[in-house]
């Protein structure tokens, strides 16, 4: 198991530096400069050369990514971001809380709305509902997130103006009290994780009712029902239980959608967070704060998919001896 | 005033994004004042109603500031508009210079006066105005700025405005010279280029320090301007709250404005619409004017701007070398059925470097007629014939075809190409437009590797067009058509050397005539700025310079 663990780590470790290398080369290939993009105004070549200079924008890009590797490696150092003028690791330690509140309401709609689906398609399958969830959830899974974002609030907040058309808070609402606040932050809430939960539900229904079927066509379960066991409980207790392990592994692949989602939720919502933080990154050709926020995010994915992998493995020796 | 506009600000979603958004034409410069041409709208008119005191207002903005301290944050049209209501210049630039030459009004300064040779500039600073934390503004303040501003370490991006600035002499504690190398038109506006910055706050941290210690300033923050820094969430809001301490008692009216970062258009419609935020800075598309028009608690500011936009033909290019060509080109397409499809009535056909609204503007300049049968008769007189019978003109074997690129996330200027296209078909040349991410537009325009572009300036207040017209700054400036005009070359250093730009005014004229003779460009569109705001909103003074220009004296009525 110890071996497992290891090899795994170092392959996740590997992946990670692979990621970062071809973001940044990649990014240094395409065309634009921090220094053209961080000023509305145009400069000379003369003063673009200086900030360049000042900025360490002038040494070639092999050489400017070993001394971020190595300033990062040894001193945990991820440089200054160019946009902001603060360490790279703060702006993304500000602007975590937002997406970590945003990703876990939407993991909430997903599980919830992706489950009761999966769950109602699987036990009516080739009936109306199973065609009309399963219709349903590739159309959801299928729409953009950010059209979804766009008509939600054109509905919400223009149409029926209900909710918010963006931003965490309303302005003055540090002035009321704690249920207040909270209320406030709620209703903030709603529309951006329905927006993004309900796009991640369309897929996970359709691993939950494929999960579903496939453990329900299994003996134990035909051996329970001819026990007389109640379809409640078959359902609930058997096989869903069963069915759970690759729902589980759904969770690792939903992580990516969860962030990607999460950065187009963003900005079509207002909100602070690690998507909108990338974005203005990427379009100003911030690279330490790029290469950081990328750091991160490649990180949580890995270490998602490492534990749906530790998971799996401490579950099926079949996986572990392989 | 330096001011930003030959682009749109890279903080759109992508193209494929902003079409679905319906996201209209995104500005890149600040506003300018209601004035009374037809087609320009004055906020409600207020009448003899006396100003309120207090209340909140709620600004949209597409884009978050990036830092306290202007001298090494990136220079951004929202940093400035925020930053320049905390801090204050020496002298307010107003937004006049439509109708005459900048003029300016006192703020940290008082008085000013050039010394006879004009070498010498000599400001007396307000008596009894002091920092926020109580401590007096002094001429120390304002030589330590000049010597911060100039700092090689400091890497301030605008430090060639303090060039010619040999030296910033303190007085006394509330006299200060600047010295120049020599004497030339723009002299006041260099020297009052930047905020004053607070010595006694600030200069605890070595300048090498300064460009990665954004954090330091916001946590050591000291200001003068009417407003205060109440609180900052980056990528969230900011709220100004009033200054106690601010010299005019008076002022502000509001006791806070809070300004909300909401990067998508159409959701800041939406909540300009539903009444989340009260003014709309600069944001409202053309195609969203009637919904705000028709919308009872909302006003719409809209008044000629700086920005104007045309299709640089790259003079280099042996197709577009020769000026009969160019202005053929421009006779071929149809420039008022561009502007009236995309903008109604909220824009005009541009004729002049110098927009029409603007004092210096050649009064008997118009537009090139359209004229495709003109325009075809020129290019066959230069030798373009359709000699293979293609609907294509032709010359030495090669059909006349091109590439039209603008960049991303600017839909009337896309919609544009188009319409173009379409309009050149009709003589026989053939224009393929192409929509570029803006990185790879600046890339092609330094290098000259484009065909011909649809673009934009935005005029420099001191009308000095060396960057845009000047060989120099061919791949390196505004010189994006890339033209090269020996007479143009030593008019444009002339008028630089003017010691009074009014008295440039003929030689403004004839940098007109040339530029409507070569061609180098063919202008299409000069458009109004438009801002939307809740009627409440009272005195709201956007000018060609600021959106929030004078936001102190902004008020809000109270709720009916």
């Amino acid at each position: 198991m110890l071996w497992f663990l290891a090899r795994r780590l170092a392959a996740a470790a590997l992946l990670l530096l692979l990621v970062l290398s071809a973001v940044f080369f990649l990014l240094h290939a395409a065309p634009g400069d921090p220094a053209d993009l961080l000023i509305e105004e145009r400069l000379t070549r003369a003063e673009r050369e200086r900030l360049r200079a000042l900025w360490g924008l002038d040494r070639p890009p092999a050489e400017q990514y070993a001394a971020w590797l190595a300033a990062v490696a040894l001193r945990g150092d991820w440089g200054t971001s160019l946009l902001h003028r603060r360490p790279v690791r703060q702006v993304v330690a500000e602007a975590l809380p937002g997406t970590l509140l945003l990703a876990g309401a939407a993991f909430l709609v997903d599980a919830v709305v992706g489950l009761a689906l999966g769950v109602t398609a699987a036990r009516r399958r080739g009936r109306a509902a199973d065609h009309l969830i399963r219709a349903g959830s590739l159309l959801l899974f299928s729409l953009p997130s950010f059209w979804l974002g766009l008509m939600a609030i054109l509905l919400f907040s223009h149409v029926w103006p209900v909710l918010p058309a963006g931003h965490l808070r309303s302005v003055g609402a540090e002035a009321l009290p704690a249920p207040g606040r909270l209320l406030d932050l709620a209703r903030h809430l709603v529309l951006p994780s329905l927006v993004l939960g309900l796009w991640l539900a369309g897929a996970t229904a359709r691993f939950v009712r494929n999960g579903l079927l496939e453990v329900l066509g299994q003996d134990y379960v035909r051996t329970a029902r001819s026990l007389g066991v109640s379809e409640r409980r078959v359902l609930w207790v058997h096989a869903l239980r069963n069915a759970a392990v690759p729902v589980v592994q759904i969770l690792a692949v939903t992580l990516p959608g969860l962030l990607s989602g999460s950065l187009v939720t963003e900005v079509v919502f207002s909100l602070p967070g690690v998507g909108r933080t990338l974005f203005d990154a990427v379009l100003t050709r911030d690279y330490p704060l790029v290469l950081g926020v990328t750091a991160f995010s490649a990180a949580v994915v890995i270490a998602g998919n490492l534990a749906a992998d530790l998971a799996h493995g401490a579950l099926d020796p079949k996986v572990r001896d392989a | 005033m330096r001011t930003a506009g030959f682009r749109t600000p890279p903080r759109l979603l992508p193209a494929a994004l902003a079409g679905c958004a319906l996201v209209g034409a995104a500005l890149a410069a600040a506003g300018g004042r209601p004035r009374e041409d037809a087609a320009a709208e004055a906020p409600a008119r207020q009448g003899p109603e006396r100003p309120v005191r207090g209340g909140t207002a709620v600004i949209g903005s597409n884009a978050d500031i990036s830092g306290v301290n202007e001298l090494v944050v990136p220079a951004t049209l929202p940093t400035d508009e925020v930053l320049f209501r905390i801090f204050q210049h020496l002298v307010e630039e107003q937004g006049d210079f439509d109708e005459r030459p900048p003029t300016f009004e006192p703020q940290l300064a008082e008085a000013w006066e050039f010394s006879p040779d004009r070498k010498t500039l000599t400001f007396r600073l307000r008596r009894g105005a002091v920092w926020s934390d109580g401590v007096p503004i002094t001429a120390e303040d304002v030589r330590w700025t000049w010597q911060a501003q100039t700092h090689p370490d400091v890497g301030w991006t605008d430090a060639s405005a303090k060039e010619r600035i040999t030296d910033v002499q303190v007085l006394d504690p509330h006299t200060v010279r600047f010295h120049f190398r020599e004497a030339y038109g723009k002299q006041l506006l260099d020297a009052n280029e930047g905020v004053i910055l607070p010595k006694h706050a600030w200069s605890a941290l070595p300048f090498a320090e300064w460009p990665k210690s954004a954090d330091w300033f916001r946590e050591h923050l000291v200001t003068s301007g009417p407003f205060l820094l109440a609180s900052w969430k980056p990528q969230q809001e900011l709220v100004l709250a009033r200054n106690p301490r601010y010299y005019d008692p008076r002022l502000p009216y509001l006791d806070r404005v809070v300004l909300r970062v909401v990067p998508e258009q159409s959701a800041l419609l939406t909540m300009l619409r539903n009444g989340e935020v009260d003014f709309l800075s600069g944001n409202v598309s053309p195609a969203d004017v009637p919904a705000v028009r028709a919308d009872p608690d909302l006003q719409l500011i809209a008044y000629w701007f700086k920005l104007t936009v045309f299709v640089a033909w790259n003079n280099e290019d042996p197709r577009f070398a020769d000026r009969e060509v160019r202005r053929a080109l421009t006779m071929a397409i149809d420039r008022q059925t561009i502007v009236d499809s995309l903008w109604g009535e909220l824009a005009r056909v541009g004729s002049s470097p110098i927009l029409a609204n603007i004092w210096a503007h050649h009064p008997r300049l118009r537009p090139l007629p359209y004229d495709p049968q003109e325009a075809r008769r020129i290019l066959a007189a230069r030798g373009w014939r359709d000699t293979n019978g293609d609907g294509l003109l032709d010359r030495g074997g090669q059909p006349f075809a091109f590439e039209l690129t603008t960049n991303t996330g600017n839909q009337q200027r896309a919609d544009a190409t188009v319409m173009i296209q379409e309009q050149l078909r009709r003589v026989g040349i053939q224009a393929e437009p192409r929509v570029l991410e803006f990185h790879t537009l600046v890339e092609q325009l330094d290098d000259g590797t484009f065909d011909a572009m649809v673009t934009g300036i935005g005029l420099d207040t001191s009308l000095d067009f060396t960057s845009f017209l000047h060989s120099r700054s061919v791949g390196d400036g505004n010189n994006f058509p890339r033209y090269r005009n020996p007479e143009m070359d030593l008019l444009l250093e002339e008028i630089q050397r003017a010691p009074d730009i009014l008295q440039a005014r003929g030689k403004l004229h004839r940098l007109q005539e040339i530029v409507a003779r070569d061609q180098p460009v063919s202008f299409l569109w000069e458009s109004q700025r438009i801002h939307g705001a809740n009627r409440r909103l009272r005195d709201v003074q956007s000018n060609i310079l600021f959106s929030l220009f004078d936001l102190e004296e902004w008020w809000m009525a109270p709720a009916r």
